[in-house]
């Protein structure tokens, strides 16, 4: 890896510090609808960065709190309605911060709460999960509902077995899994059906081989990884696609040090933050995924990552 | 043009309900302003559960400025529901809002429930073609098109796989495309694949690889169809060579074929055939990945010494 190429700790810390205090950009409103991921995604990445601390744990507990419904869901922002999405990222918050016992003492039967909301998503015929009352089904939301539910210990509270088979029939003829059964494979929704099925023990099911071939083909010369065949490279596919590989005991079927010169060039010196390609604006959720990928690749000075 | 409600007569019945911080919001930018009040209209209306035709103009204008806003169209939904709206207009209103924003999940959501409604897809092919004229791999308008190939019956419809072939015409590299073909040729079917059927998959799919040899999509169409059809994947060993041959080392032309190649190699036992075909790949041809290349060498040999 070319010596110049580093990464610029403090400059992200200051970037995902100043988020928050952006209210008169226009860029802030337009993404209220994301709030809560966003603080989700600033988090991690300063835990990665070992600035945990870096951003103020009462105040972002006072604020995840403030999106929570009656109906144990949350919202993106206060006012919004509960979502699937937000109620994964607040249940990570939570997890990530150690604030389970917080949450009892605001709302008496709050994890249990949130778990029927999780729960309820859970479409009992076809097994996969939707994101709200509306009906979107997705992987992505079965993977949210796994993963929030095992971070509070609720698994059982709902059908694992049949959410288990609703991956299966997922899985494409390239090896690749989809958002339904018979979409098309996107690396970001391997990693939800891996994830899911790694966090239910049932990997038995995966040609692993397979995919892991289909997933070592996202790497381009560059060093960057794509999301689908014949498309463009994008640091977020760094961790949808290396985690992914991890789950399989795979990840050095690519080449790690041309990836991480790529997302190195993903920088913005300067500012901080990491964009999709070198060269673009940064956001966080770039950053994130960014940082999550070098953990993964063990770069030096950042904690490690669990891939699931 | 911005647009504010305050001073609209049509609205002056309503008291908006702003959010807990819109002091600071209002700061500055107009646009900002404009949504921000438009939406505290809206938290009124939804809190009187009022389904108007204003209401509807409400939301339009809300989507207009933010169309991720979920809430919102869910309330555009029931407000149609409500009133008993044509919804042969919602769509024709929904077709210039797509097209503005590609990479919205709610606007897809809406539509398939509109379309659910109205029990018919004429038109959905011209307006999904339309769509993918601006982005040809947008997943959103991919999954919404296998809906309405399960909704309306689709599947081994000849008109829907000739819409395939003219979509690859314009990008043979486009890998929803190929998906598409997949789900429509395979997705319905039961039982057994014909042999005509077979032959005809797999020859499309053969032409595109000589139109860019490097190109991963059909590569893995052939295998997904031998696979579906249960043959072996010698089946297509000459058409390989045609891209790999072994006596020629020098002048591989795809690295998928070399890959192929190594299985079928394996298929026959022929491992040490099979063993060449990866060193290409590890060394010389795909370095990138050498360490893939390397696992399956190595399991070549371990299958040996099981067998």
């Amino acid at each position: 890896m070319p010596t110049e190429l580093r990464l610029h700790v403090d400059q992200h810390v200051r970037y995902i510090q100043s988020l928050d205090t952006r209210k008169g950009e226009l860029e802030y409103w337009l993404t209220e609808h994301l709030r809560l991921n966003g603080l989700y995604w600033g988090l991690t990445a300063l835990h990665l960065l070992g600035h945990g601390d870096a951003l103020p744990r009462h105040e972002v507990l006072d604020f995840v709190f403030s999106c929570m419904h009656d109906n144990g869901g949350f919202g993106a922002a206060p006012g919004h309605d509960a979502h699937m999405l937000y109620t994964v990222s607040a249940v990570q918050i939570l997890a990530t911060l150690d604030a389970f016992d917080e949450l009892e003492a605001r709302v008496s039967g709050g994890r249990q709460e949130i778990g029927q909301y999780i729960a309820a998503l859970q479409d009992l015929e076809t097994g996969t999960f939707a994101g709200d009352e509306w009906g979107e089904t997705d992987t992505r939301f079965l993977y949210g509902a796994f993963n929030a539910l095992s971070l509070m210990g609720l698994l059982h509270m709902v059908d694992v077995d049949k959410a288990v088979a609703h991956v299966q029939r997922c899985a494409n003829f390239d090896g690749g899994y989809g958002t339904s059964p018979g979409a098309e494979s996107h690396s970001g929704q391997i990693f939800t059906c891996l994830g899911a099925l790694t966090i239910a023990g049932r990997l038995d099911g995966v040609d692993q081989d397979k995919l892991g071939a289909w997933l070592s083909e996202r790497q381009l010369k560059n060093g960057g990884l794509n999301g689908r065949p014949e498309k463009k490279e994008d640091v977020c596919y760094s961790w949808w696609v290396m985690s992914s590989l991890a789950m399989l005991n795979k990840l050095h079927w690519i080449d790690g040090t041309k990836l991480a010169t790529f997302i190195l060039q993903c920088q913005d010196p300067e500012l901080g933050g990491l964009a999709d390609r070198p060269g673009d604006m940064v956001d966080v959720f770039h950053t994130v995924f960014g940082i999550a990928g070098l953990s993964l690749l063990k770069y030096p000075g950042l904690e490690e990552v669990d891939p699931v | 043009m911005p647009r504010f409600y305050h001073d609209d007569p049509a609205w002056s019945d309503v008291t908006p309900i702003p959010q807990l911080e819109s002091g600071q919001v209002l700061a500055g930018i107009s646009y900002t302003a404009e949504y921000s009040e438009a939406m505290s209209y809206l938290r009124a209306v939804m809190a009187a559960n009022e389904y108007s035709t204003r209401v509807l103009d409400l939301t339009e204008h809300i989507i207009s400025l933010n169309p991720a806003h979920y809430t919102v169209w869910l309330y555009r939904a029931q407000t149609l529901s409500a009133l008993n709206r044509n919804l042969r207009e919602e769509i024709k209103w929904l077709n210039p809002t797509a097209l503005k924003h590609l990479k919205n999940y709610q606007i897809w959501h809406h539509r398939q429930t509109i379309i659910d409604r109205l029990g018919s897809c004429d038109g959905e092919q011209e307006f999904v073609e339309q769509m993918l004229e601006k982005d040809a791999k947008n997943y959103h308008v991919w999954s919404y098109r296998q809906w309405v190939v399960r909704r309306f019956g689709l599947f081994g419809d000849e008109g829907e796989r000739k819409w395939c072939e003219g979509m690859m015409e314009r990008d043979v590299r486009n890998n929803s495309v190929w998906n598409h073909r997949f789900f429509v040729v395979f997705g319905g079917l039961k039982g057994e694949v014909e042999e005509g059927l077979l032959k005809r998959e797999l020859e499309y799919a053969q032409d595109a690889v000589r139109k860019a040899p490097q190109n991963e999509c059909p590569w893995n169409y052939i295998r997904g169809v031998l696979r579906q059809a249960k043959k072996p994947m010698s089946t297509v060993k000459e058409f390989a060579k045609e891209f790999a041959d072994l006596e020629k080392p020098d002048e591989v032309r795809s690295t998928h074929a070399l890959d192929l190649l190594a299985d079928i190699y394996e298929e026959e036992k022929k491992n040490d055939e099979a063993k060449t075909a990866l060193d290409l790949l590890a060394n010389k041809y795909d370095p990138i990945r050498a360490k893939y290349w390397e696992y399956r060498a190595r399991s070549l040999d371990s299958a040996a010494v099981e067998a």
